[in-house]
């Protein structure tokens, strides 16, 4: 797999993804969404996931973010091989260390923006949750807001809030699925500006799927997934 | 206290709000019911234990020892002596067979005396006992002897100055142990009356009153000493009838606190299950965040147990605030003293909705932990998470565990729980099988006829479950408000206000078409019995001894002479339970038919041979029958009866019982007159406490059926959230399409008005069914299945639908098209 040579080139991956195969029971027997990937992202760094609707990006984050498992392959995170670990062991990795950026922005309805803001921190425990979700918001400049519920805010402001809730546990990975889809093409030029910023505030390694080529090129690394393979270059 | 903090935010947004308040209406429900019942219980109790005058009494061939008394006294308990004993008195012109009983300072210490200072006077509560050197007397013992208060009468040695007609006695009328007129006097005047030599009958009783535990332990204490001499008498031994109907209400009580724990519990399963869907992308996003399936199970199980403790403690309130209303409306009927409010019922209530909240609610909730964090990137994930049978399974079970241990009878438990469980298929399947066939039909019948039945159709599976949630409400309330009506009917049809009130005894042979005459001239028909007095001797050939028994009833029952009888036809009052009933027609011989708890108490069955003895002559007969009686019917009944011929040569008297109407006091007069070795037995003042304990039972059930009525009203409105989303987003399409928003509110009105009919008609049918089913097993009355229900169902369905169903909805028709585009649906 060729494609993937100057993601690995640095010596420490934080995330990596060796032969990796997802297949689907269906009607009309096993469908495969793609087969024998290959992927390695260094800390720090950047790298985009290109594919149109359907082609499986979204599937292939997940399997990154060890949300699911493959059929085949391994997914090598901080050193841990997710493909071994049930998923409790999983969310165990998984917590206080990945951030996640969502389309649909999934804020909990009956939260304010700072509670929703607060609760990963809540979750792993963290007394000072109230005071860091204050200054998360602060930076994503919603610091008249915090009371609001998430019905109460624009689309681009809920995705605020989603990016205040992904950095608070200042993770070292943050996903981010189509972090632009819902959005104008102003407001979605605006969060990703916001996106990459904090991202380089955090010294975060960011692993972005989208369908969108101008959001793609701001990363140091793009890959096309297209009938089931990764490429370097758009078709 | 994570999870403290996520449920007030819960509570906040508005979530849980009806599962709460199902909460705290099921403890509500339990508590006030709960506290109700142990104290109208506790009443009930100070009824029955009025018909003994006391607690609890010892009875006592020799004159109670002083220690006795002071030993209870020591103990803190109340005391008051009594004897009673036949004798004669004597005035100037004439003599008279009387019962005499002598009673100490503090007599009676439960229940009241009555006494009347002249004749026709007001009925007023004494001050105390008869001074010493007076006597009460009885009214009717004044016409017989000819007396006026203020004369004397003599009883043995002592004189007495007859004071005050004795009205009202609560020890009085037991059985046939006392039938002569009574002459109540002071306990200290007993000496002075030099009739209790040796061997003289004399019953002499240590009346005992207190903490229940005191003078459990005190009366024990005496018996393990004193052995066989002693007997201990219980309150609830006293009078067949009257225990009979205060264990009716008992369990009716139980019956009420059970559909409402029931009904709220349905409540709870709708709503929790409606918030564990909405729940299902949030825990993804927790689960995406790192947080582990333990960590998910905590935060809800902790959410559970703050909102038991919550709601439980708001429910509790109110439960006991309901229970003062309830004891306020009711407290007219009570009549007696209250027993103080105690803890338990706050324990009972508590407990009983932990266990409806961990049973109804958790095993819903615990699916959330499975929650796949993949949902957060593919949202057709975990859609059927809280599919499958388990949570219900699960609420079966503790509904049946709570059935159980409210019902404390398995075969009752077993009956209504299958009748819940019947009713829950059958409301199923003809649900199903009619929205399913209205859906086919709206399909071929093309798309205006469609759109006309939308939200019917539309949601086959959400209208099913409406239909059931919505039923199973409904007929709780029609098994309580009708039904319940139809049952107490019934069984105050057991007790019909001219259930007989005389009983006339000692009836010689010659003097039976006498009195079948003179009560024949007065517009009375009535059946005479024929009754031999014997004793039971032997048991299958082997002399039979109280000293082979070990309960003092069992002891009392083979001390005693029996009244014995024969009949050819069965009463309508028995049932035949064991064995078969003569056929008088065809010499039948010397045979026997036994009550049920009787042989049970001697420890008879069929095919054993018992033998009587009387005034020298002897019958053996087999027990060919055993037969359950309703003592309650107040009839004439008898332990044991015989074929017509068995006793043929023992002497007989003859017995019968009517209703007189408590003015007509000239026919008794009349009968004793002409009559003068015939014995009446008024029982109208056991009857007046035995219908006033019923009316008091029916009154607090009537109240307890609004706490179901409250939480029938949740499963409706339960219901209706669970589609409301769904209504919202269709109100807002179709008005988007250009509907108007008449025609949206018409299609809702049809809609509930088809829901309702559909619910409210299987639910009338399936509560008569199952009232019929509770009234043959558990309270063994007659009660028609009456078809007429469904029709007054579906009517009472379409309204409450239309009223509840309209008020809860208004609010999703109201969306404007707007939500659409904002929310993208």
């Amino acid at each position: 797999m060729p494609a993937n040579k100057d993601a690995t080139s640095t010596a420490s991956p934080i995330l990596e993804a060796r032969a990796l195969a997802m297949r689907f029971k269906a009607p009309e027997g096993e469908i495969s969404l793609f087969e024998n990937l290959d992927l390695s992202i260094d800390a720090g760094d950047s790298l985009a996931i290109l594919g149109t609707s359907g082609s499986g990006k979204s599937t292939l984050l997940g399997l990154l973010a060890g949300l699911d498992l493959p059929s085949d392959g391994e997914v090598i995170m901080a050193g841990h091989d997710l493909t071994q670990m049930d998923e409790d062991a999983r969310a165990g990795l998984r917590a206080g260390r990945v951030g996640f950026v969502f389309q649909a922005f999934h804020l909990l309805p009956g939260l304010t923006a700072l509670e929703n803001v607060m609760l990963p921190a809540e979750l792993a425990g963290d007394g000072a949750a109230s005071d860091k979700a204050r200054v998360a918001l602060e930076r994503v400049g919603l610091k008249a807001r915090m009371a609001h519920y998430p019905a109460q805010l624009s689309g681009g402001e809920q995705q605020r809030v989603a990016l205040a809730r992904a950095f608070i546990s200042e993770p070292q990975i943050l996903f981010a699925d189509e972090p632009t889809g819902n959005l104008d093409h102003r407001t979605g030029e605006q969060i990703i500006d916001l996106l990459f910023a904090l991202n380089r505030d955090h010294g975060t390694t960011l692993v972005l799927v989208t369908h969108d080529q101008a959001v793609a090129a701001r990363c140091a690394h793009v890959r096309y997934l297209r009938e089931g393979a990764l490429a370097l270059e758009a078709a | 206290m994570l999870a403290l903090r996520l449920l007030y935010r819960d509570w906040r947004g508005g979530e849980l709000r009806l599962l709460a308040l199902a909460v705290v209406i099921a403890v509500a429900a339990v508590t006030g019911v709960a506290w109700l019942a142990d104290r109208v219980a506790g009443a009930t109790e100070t009824r029955a234990a009025d018909l003994l005058a006391a607690d609890r009494a010892l009875e006592y061939p020799e004159p109670i020892p002083m220690a006795w008394q002071e030993d209870a006294e020591a103990a803190g308990l109340e005391t008051a002596l009594t004897a009673v004993f036949p004798t004669v008195v004597v005035t100037e012109n004439s003599n008279r067979l009387i019962s005499a009983k002598a009673v100490s300072d503090g007599y009676p210490l439960r229940g009241t005396l009555r006494t009347q200072s002249a004749l026709g006077a007001p009925e007023a509560e004494p001050p105390g006992v008869p001074e010493p050197g007076t006597a009460w007397v009885e009214s009717r013992l004044l016409g017989l002897l000819d007396l006026e208060l203020g004369e004397t009468l003599s009883m043995g040695a002592l004189e007495l100055t007859v004071t005050q007609i004795l009205s009202f006695e609560p020890d009085r009328g037991q059985g046939f142990g006392s039938l002569a007129p009574r002459v109540m006097f002071n306990h200290a005047d007993l000496d002075a009356t030099e009739l209790l030599g040796p061997g003289s009958r004399v019953r002499h009783k240590l009346l005992l009153a207190g903490a229940q535990d005191d003078v459990v332990a005190f009366t024990e204490a005496i018996a393990r000493y004193e052995g066989n001499a002693v007997e201990v008498e219980i309150p609830s031994e006293q009078g067949e009838g009257a225990s009979a109907i205060i264990e009716q209400a008992k369990r009716f009580l139980g019956l009420a606190a059970l559909l409402t724990v029931i009904v709220a519990g349905v409540a709870v399963l709708l709503t929790v299950r409606h918030y564990a869907e909405r729940q299902i992308t949030g825990v993804a996003v927790m689960r995406a965040m790192g947080a582990t399936r333990q960590r998910v199970l905590q935060i809800f199980v902790g959410k559970l147990l703050w909102l038991g403790l919550f709601a439980g403690a708001v429910g509790a309130a109110l439960g006991f605030l309901l229970h003062l209303a309830m004891l306020g409306l009711v407290a007219d009927l009570l009549g007696v003293e209250l027993p103080g409010a105690g803890w338990q019922p706050l324990a009972t209530g508590w407990l009983t909705a932990a266990a409806a909240l961990l049973g109804f609610a958790l095993p819903t909730l615990m699916r959330l932990r499975d929650a796949p964090p993949m949902r957060v990137l593919r949202a057709d994930l975990g859609s059927g998470l809280l599919r499958g049978g388990m949570p219900l399974l699960m609420a079966a079970l503790v509904i049946l565990a709570l059935m159980a241990w409210q019902a404390g009878d398995l075969r009752v438990t077993a009956s209504v729980f299958g009748a819940v469980a019947g009713t829950l298929a059958l409301l199923t399947a003809i649900a199903a099988s009619i929205v399913y066939g209205a859906r086919a039909w709206a399909r071929r019948g093309g798309q205006s006829r469609l759109l006309w039945l939308t939200g019917f159709t539309r949601r086959p599976l959400t209208a099913v479950i409406q239909i059931v949630a919505v039923g199973v409400g409904l007929m709780s309330l029609f098994l309580l408000a009708v039904v319940r009506n139809d049952l107490l009917s019934a069984w105050q049809a057991e007790i019909p206000p001219d259930a007989p009130n005389q009983f006339l005894i000692n009836i010689q042979s010659d003097e039976v078409d006498g009195v079948r005459q003179t009560l024949a001239d007065a517009g009375i028909e009535t059946v005479f019995y024929p009754m031999v007095r014997a004793r039971l001797t032997q048991l299958n050939g082997e002399p039979i001894s109280a000293e082979d028994y070990d309960s003092p009833q069992a002891r009392r029952l083979t001390r005693r002479e029996f009244n014995l009888s024969w009949a050819d036809q069965l009463q309508p009052d028995n049932d035949i339970v064991a064995g078969r009933w003569w056929d008088a027609v065809q010499d039948p011989g010397k045979q026997l038919s036994v009550e049920t708890e009787f042989a049970e108490e001697i420890g008879v069955g069929l095919g054993d041979r018992l033998t009587f003895v009387s005034a020298g002559s002897q019958v053996t007969a087999e027990i060919t029958s055993l037969r359950d009686v309703r003592w309650e019917s107040f009839n004439v009944n008898f332990f044991v009866l015989g074929a017509p011929g068995t006793f043929d040569d023992m002497p007989r008297t003859w017995l019968t019982s009517f209703y007189l109407p408590e003015s007509d006091t000239a026919l008794l007069n009349e009968l004793i007159r002409q009559f003068p070795s015939v014995t009446p037995i008024d029982v109208t003042s056991v009857l007046r406490i035995v219908r006033s304990i019923i009316e008091q039972g029916s009154s607090v059930v009537e109240l307890m059926a609004l706490l179901t009525l409250a939480a029938g009203v949740l499963v409706l409105l339960a219901a209706l959230q669970i589609t409301g989303e769904q209504r919202r987003f269709e109100s807002a399409l179709l008005r988007a399409l250009g509907a108007s928003g008449a025609r949206i509110r018409r299609m809702a009105r049809l809609e509930f008005w088809l829901i309702g009919a559909i619910a409210g008609g299987i639910a009338g049918i399936a509560a008569t069914g199952a009232g019929v089913v509770v009234a043959e097993v558990l309270f063994n009355l007659d009660y028609p299945f009456r078809p007429v229900t469904l029709v007054i169902g579906a009517g009472v369905g379409v309204v409450t639908v239309w009223i509840a169903g309209g008020l809860g909805a208004r609010r999703y028709y109201r969306t404007s098209p707007m939500r659409l585009l904002r929310e993208g649906g």
